[in-house]
């Protein structure tokens, strides 16, 4: 017999105040008690919309034009106060940090109780219970802002189970976070449903998770349901995937190459332990083995020579580091969050003074370099572009940093337009960085880190909150980059995405350069990933374990093993 | 890993484990001293007193250099007019028919060529440096060291409405929050080249001017990122609701609280009967 529904949709249409387009177009669905929704798109598909309509966040908070209903424990999302809501839907948003308000982990759970008016002996019993559901028993003192960023998102998962909701939502739980916090996160969403019951709805464009965890899949394209089906009969359709922009998992993608090529006629694994038991019904493959990239010969553009680091409170983030990167590299960046990669990049950049060692930047001593000098020749974008614009128009952001510069206005002019025009942003000189969209203003914030004509170019996790097509455009224009000669950095968790990209990879874990190799031996090395809490992407993972030796790191690599394709 | 604002992670003391309401008492009184008192001894001694309080309340002692860094500009320039300007006052309060000159600048000087710097003047200028300081402190003293949902307890304790006690606190809260912004926009200006030790005054002053745009994008972002976690977490500005900590005065919060008020009204009979902390009472002769 069917479970009731805990949210039902019926009809939904919804425009925000300032949008044209329907956000949300005609959409109906029901969660049923204990189930696991998955909910996948594009960037801009209405995820987080949806997310938002399901405790009446969407409309009441936000405005604009509403239609149909979002029915909760038969109350209407538009007619109720929204705190109504509160008892039967948790919401868990992808920034774990800004979610959190108190000053203490028992306290940020108290608060929603505090709120329903629940007893105090019960709040004690139900914040008690809630940190332990979540393994942070014994943290209620930390203040939220002192725990990690996996830790921070399962105490936002705490705050919504001690609600004892029938639902939780969460819009992009582990998008901010580096694999082993994801797998933590992952791993408690299932515990929780399977020892409560509790409903989950998770919009992501992690498909991985996804498959792994939810029960039923929904698929958004600009604001319709377009799909529904179980993660198998989602992710087997390689072709909705395709024309709705939503990557496939891995293993799915590393066999519908093989079938694509005659040589595997079953049902598309979608999950690790599917693909890895389909492997048998493979012909024998051989071992991708493709020549590694020369190395970058030209002279080390960046070096640390035994630089170490510690923060003011004792905490040592940077131990004797050693590493050299060539002009004309393009190099990933890895480690879990906490593993000394912002610090690193801090060097790099003269944010931060060493306690021991010695920075370069192109063989001279940083230390003797002042800022606007070490802005010519290292280039920095960061995640979030909004914290790098300053300006009222594209052009004038575009020059803000030549002003510094000794050059003429005919100079500063040509610079700028030359770099306007290779990020195509041309015709939008004169709008206001502010009213372009999200990916417009990452590219002005290139375009204005470009014109300064920088020989490095570092990029702090890039295709944060991006979907694949939008992080492909971006590591493409990366790519572009470094064909042009430039030395490319990269810091990211999405190890999946580098492949084809990154010609070597540095691993950082607790401080110390773990490794220093070209990107497909890091990949392959299973032991050094393992041990610092990294992930190999899915198509690594299945060829170690289809063949010994194997360096394919793609999907199209994997099936070069079997095709008798390859290098 | 550091909070942000890391000036609001004092260690546990026993100053910091009073009850708000009792703080706040101390430092209702400490104010009214520091706004009574002229005679720059007292407000040095006020302003030290204070310091030495904060550190021994677990306030950092980077957040006290921090603080001095900020500041030192303007209380220089409070030395400066007061110095230079402020003498029908200062004649007034010392009862003198003319000020002592320190120095006089140069005729030759443009714009301020042989204006006087009075002795005087300077010492009232030191006094309220010390009002400004000793004021200036007895905010983080008070509010860092309290956790803030004990803060809106006690507020709500002494009657205060829970929107009102609320919207403080989260004003607090957020307050670190803005300053961790301002330092990250202000690091991005510097990876395109603008560090501000390497400019003019006028050129900072137009830097400085640029950061505006992304803090206020940063800050509407945040403060609508808190609007839907409070809305989804049944957050109505009601007065009903339960709390997990109550806030208990305690004998020792009765006792600091009692001293406060007999401090206070100490401080305001001494210097209305007997004219202690008068300015014409201190350094002068």
């Amino acid at each position: 017999m069917e479970t009731p529904p805990v949210v039902s949709v019926e009809a939904l249409s919804y425009f925000y105040p300032s949008g044209a387009r329907a956000a949300l177009l005609n959409v109906g669905l029901q969660v049923r008690a204990g189930e696991i929704l998955g909910v996948l798109g594009a960037n801009g598909s209405g995820k987080s919309t949806l997310c938002l309509a399901m405790n009446g966040i969407v409309p009441q908070l936000y405005g604009g034009r509403f239609f149909g209903s979002a029915t909760v424990a038969d109350l209407d999302t538009a007619d109720q106060p929204i705190h109504a809501f509160a008892r039967h839907v948790g919401i868990v948003l992808q920034d774990p940090g800004s979610q959190l308000i108190a000053a203490s982990a028992e306290n940020e759970v108290a608060f929603a109780l505090e709120n329903a008016c629940v007893p105090r002996g019960e709040i004690r019993r139900r914040v008690a219970e809630a940190l332990v559901a979540v393994d942070l028993a014994g943290l209620g003192n930390r203040h939220p802002h002192e725990l990690s960023g996996g830790q921070q998102q399962r105490l936002a998962l705490a705050v919504a189970l001690a609600q004892q909701p029938a639902l939780i939502v969460l819009d992009e739980p582990t998008a901010q976070l580096d694999p082993r916090a994801a797998r933590e996160v992952i791993a408690l969403i299932k515990r929780i449903n399977r020892e409560r019951g509790t409903a989950f709805v998770i919009a992501s464009h992690a498909s991985e998770e996804i498959a792994d965890t939810a029960h039923r899949v929904v698929v958004l394209s600009r604001g319709r349901v377009c799909a529904s089906g179980t993660p198998e009969a989602i992710f087997r359709d390689t072709a909705l995937l395709a024309r709705e922009r939503v990557r496939p998992p891995g293993v799915t993608a590393s066999f519908e190459r093989l079938r694509s090529r005659g040589l595997f006629h079953g049902a598309l694994p979608v999950r690790m332990d599917e693909a890895l038991g389909a492997l048998g019904a493979l012909p024998p493959c051989r071992p991708f083995l493709p020549g590694d990239p020369a190395p970058a010969a030209g002279r080390p553009a960046l070096a640390l020579r035994g630089v170490s680091h510690a923060y003011p409170d004792g905490t040592r983030s940077l131990r004797e580091v050693d590493l050299e990167i060539h002009s004309g590299d393009y190099v990933v960046l890895l480690g879990q969050n906490g593993s000394g990669k912002s610090t690193l990049l801090k060097h790099f950049l003269g944010l931060l003074r060493p306690a021991q060692g010695t920075v370069e930047v192109a063989g001279k001593p940083l230390s003797g370099q002042s800022m606007s000098a070490v802005a010519r020749r290292i280039g920095y974008v960061g995640q979030n572009p909004d914290r790098q614009i300053f300006n009222a128009t594209v052009e004038a952001e575009v020059a803000f940093g030549l002003g510094r510069l000794a050059l003429s206005r005919t100079e500063r002019q040509a610079r700028t337009d030359a770099a306007l025009a290779s990020l195509g942003l041309s015709d939008l000189r004169g709008a206001h960085p502010l009213a372009l969209s999200k990916g417009e203003r990452a590219r002005v914030v290139v375009a204005a880190v470009l014109a300064m004509e920088p020989e490095v170019l570092i990029f702090d996790e890039p295709t944060h909150g991006q979907d694949d097509a939008g992080a492909r455009a971006i590591l493409e224009l990366t790519a572009a980059l470094n064909r042009q000669g430039r030395t490319v950095i990269v810091a990211t968790h999405q190890l999946h995405l580098m492949p084809g990209y990154a010609r070597r990879a540095v691993v950082l874990a607790q401080g110390r350069v773990v490794a220093s190799a070209p990107l497909r031996e890091v990949y392959h090395d299973l032991a050094l990933l393992g041990s610092t809490h990294l992930e190999p992407p899915q198509a690594a993972a299945l060829a170690a374990a289809a063949c010994r030796g194997s360096r394919a790191v793609t999907p199209e690599e994997f099936a070069d093993g079997y095709a008798g394709g390859g290098p | 890993m550091m909070r942000p604002g890391a000036a609001a992670a004092p260690r546990p003391t026993a100053f910091s484990r009073l009850d708000f309401r009792a703080k706040l008492a101390a430092v209702l009184a400490a104010s009214l001293a520091a706004v009574l008192w002229d005679d720059p001894g007292m407000g040095a001694l006020l302003a030290l007193a204070t310091i030495g309080a904060c550190l021994a309340a677990g306030i950092g002692a980077r957040y006290l250099a921090l603080v001095g860094r900020v500041m030192a500009p303007f209380l220089l320039l409070l030395v400066l007019t007061h110095g230079f300007f402020n003498v029908q006052l200062v004649l007034r309060l010392t009862g003198r028919a003319a000020l002592t000159p320190l120095f006089t600048v140069p005729p030759s000087w443009p714009l301020a060529g042989s204006m006087v710097f009075s002795r005087e003047g300077f010492l009232y200028g030191i006094s309220v440096v010390c009002k400004s300081v000793t004021l200036l402190l007895l905010v983080p003293l008070c509010v860092l060291t309290t956790d803030p949902n004990n803060i809106v307890v006690g507020l709500v304790r002494m009657k205060v409405p829970y929107k009102f006690a609320f919207a403080f606190s989260s004003t607090l809260r957020f307050f670190p929050l803005l300053l961790e912004e301002i330092g990250l926009v202000i690091e991005a200006q510097r990876l395109r080249g603008f560090a501000v030790e390497e400019m003019g005054v006028a050129e900072r002053v137009r830097t400085y001017a640029k950061v505006a745009i992304p803090v206020t994008l940063g800050a509407m972002f945040k403060a609508q990122q808190i609007e839907i976690v409070l809305q989804a977490r049944g957050f109505s500005g009601s007065a009903r609701r339960t709390y997990l900590h109550d806030s208990e005065l305690g004998l020792s919060g009765r006792l600091v609280v009692a001293a406060s008020v007999a401090a206070a009204a100490l401080v305001v009979i001494l210097r209305l009967e007997a004219h202690i902390g008068a300015f014409r009472a201190g350094l002068l002769p």
